[in-house]
């Protein structure tokens, strides 16, 4: 079986590959434990900058439905335990020394948009889909709200995050969840390359030093709001309402 | 004073003193906040509008210069602190749109709403320094919903801003081009909104407000600001000199 998480360690680049093309790379327990281990091993590389993609069309569609429907996998202890490690590592991300960046070659969706927020620069392209459909499925996006929040300010985020459904690479690009916006998909590997190589230009005690001020201005250490953040999505995930409707989606 | 319409799972209540621009008196914000109270076990959206030409021209000034102890003043301060909190702290989310004008407290009460649409050509803004009036009780709800630069310079400038400009700062978050269209387009969303599993959007909401608490809890002492002003000279000098 490939790899869930692919690291590429080149000089001052590393670049983390979510690889799970063939369910759009869903955070399932195996894809988050090996981006955890992936993790640790950028933060202690000599790499300046880390870039986070995902294999084949989708860049993550987000938690694993199949792995937090109860009826599915037998497992009611399944949806915190996996929001839990989420929102672990969110933070781990959010600490790291390096400069991060999400490359956003397809569907970032849910918990997979939530991971570009927690990112410091998001790369996309005007056909990429981001977005927060978890009210439309019942579930309450709670873990990365703080992030999204964080990226978008507090009244963007609620209408992002209220209204659900998804947008275009082109209007994240508008209300500031994408930074950076190439013509179409293709393009998207040589903007990320050129941004990338640039950001790596920076002396890396002065990008983790200004990374480390701009967290505390932020409040981006609060583990305790994630932690929290996660039982809230479990309580809400584990509700008749949210199980009918996940159901509902998945033999669709 | 105050329309209310149910129409299914969605509420509609629109300021209705069409003939004063839909000014705010104490009378109709109480009134304001008991039906917002009222619907949020009714029904699953609510959508607040402004009956005629235009949303909402703020406190009625007139009732103001009219007490010279500033008390209608303090009244329609904390009335207009009170209806923000409790827009915030139901759980069904609500929609307001303004059409025509939203200004000073017809302004400060957007900071309570999840999505707030507008015309291109509507005018909104905070004139309230002129009339020796301190906005500070709306400052809270206003740096946590949009660009803290850009509401200190809403907040300290007379100036009105269009529409459109108050989307690109964050300040609304969807126009429409005509004023006409705006009451329809917020009951379009209301209904979308009205259609979600209704859990999951009351859980999000409320998660939403308190991960924003650290800048909200200070609400309060807003209002005090605003209220320690009332009265003084330079204010009952500047109320007057409008009606003068």
């Amino acid at each position: 079986m490939s790899e869930p998480v692919i690291l590429e360690l080149e000089g001052l680049i590393a670049t983390l590959i979510i690889n799970r093309p063939d369910a759009r790379n869903a955070m399932s327990i195996e894809i988050l434990d090996g981006m955890h281990k992936a993790v640790d091993r950028v933060a202690t590389s000599d790499a300046s900058v880390l870039v986070i993609t995902g294999a084949g069309r989708a860049f993550c569609a987000g938690m694993d439905l199949k792995a937090v429907l109860i009826e599915l996998s037998g497992d009611p202890a399944l949806g915190e335990q996996l929001l839990t490690s989420l929102a672990e590592l969110t933070l781990k991300i959010r600490k790291l020394k390096q400069v991060t960046v999400a490359s956003v070659n397809g569907a970032a969706i849910g918990g997979g948009c939530g991971l570009t927020c927690v990112c410091d620069v998001t790369i996309s392209h005007k056909d990429a889909k981001l977005g927060f459909p978890e009210v439309d499925l019942g579930i309450c996006p709670a873990v990365i709200a703080p992030w999204v929040v964080k990226k978008l300010g507090g009244g963007v985020a609620r209408k992002a995050m209220l209204m659900g459904g998804v947008m275009s690479g082109e209007q994240a690009y508008e209300i500031g969840l994408v930074d950076h916006l190439s013509d179409d998909r293709e393009g998207l590997a040589e903007l990320t390359k050129t941004i990338a190589d640039r950001l790596a230009t920076g002396g890396p005690k002065a990008l983790s030093a200004t990374k480390n001020l701009l967290n505390e201005i932020d409040g981006s250490f609060d583990e305790a709001i994630l932690l929290k953040g996660a039982k809230l999505s479990a309580s809400v995930l584990a509700t008749p309402e949210a199980q009918a409707s996940l159901a509902a989606r998945l033999t669709r | 004073m105050l329309k209310v319409q149910i129409q299914e799972q969605i509420a509609i209540l629109s300021l209705d003193r069409p003939d004063k621009r839909n000014a705010m008196t104490p009378e109709m914000l109480t009134m304001l906040d008991a039906e917002i109270k009222n619907c949020a076990s009714s029904v699953r959206a609510l959508v607040i509008l402004g009956e005629g030409k235009t949303f909402c021209a703020g406190f009625d000034l007139k009732q103001c210069a009219d007490d010279p102890s500033g008390g209608t003043m303090r009244q329609l301060l904390t009335g207009l602190s009170t209806v923000v909190r409790t827009m915030r702290a139901i759980e069904i989310p609500i929609i307001l749109g303004v059409h025509g004008a939203a200004v000073a407290g017809g302004c400060a009460i957007l900071g309570g709403a999840d999505i707030v649409v507008a015309d291109e050509h509507a005018k909104l803004g905070y004139p309230v320094v002129k009339i020796g009036v301190s906005p500070a009780v709306s400052a809270a709800f206003m740096m946590a919903s949009f660009s803290p630069g850009a509401v200190r310079t809403l907040l300290v400038d007379t100036e009105l801003i269009s529409g459109l400009e108050a989307k690109r700062i964050g300040l609304v978050h969807e126009t429409v081009p005509n004023r006409d269209d705006v009451r329809c387009r917020c009951i379009e969303i209301a209904q979308e909104l009205a259609s979600k599993p209704g859990i999951a959007c009351g859980a999000t909401k409320a998660w939403l407000n308190e991960i924003v608490e650290p800048m909200t809890n200070n609400a309060q002492e807003g209002l005090e600001t605003s209220l320690s002003l009332t009265g003084t000279p330079e204010e009952q000098e500047r109320l007057a000199a409008l009606w003068g």
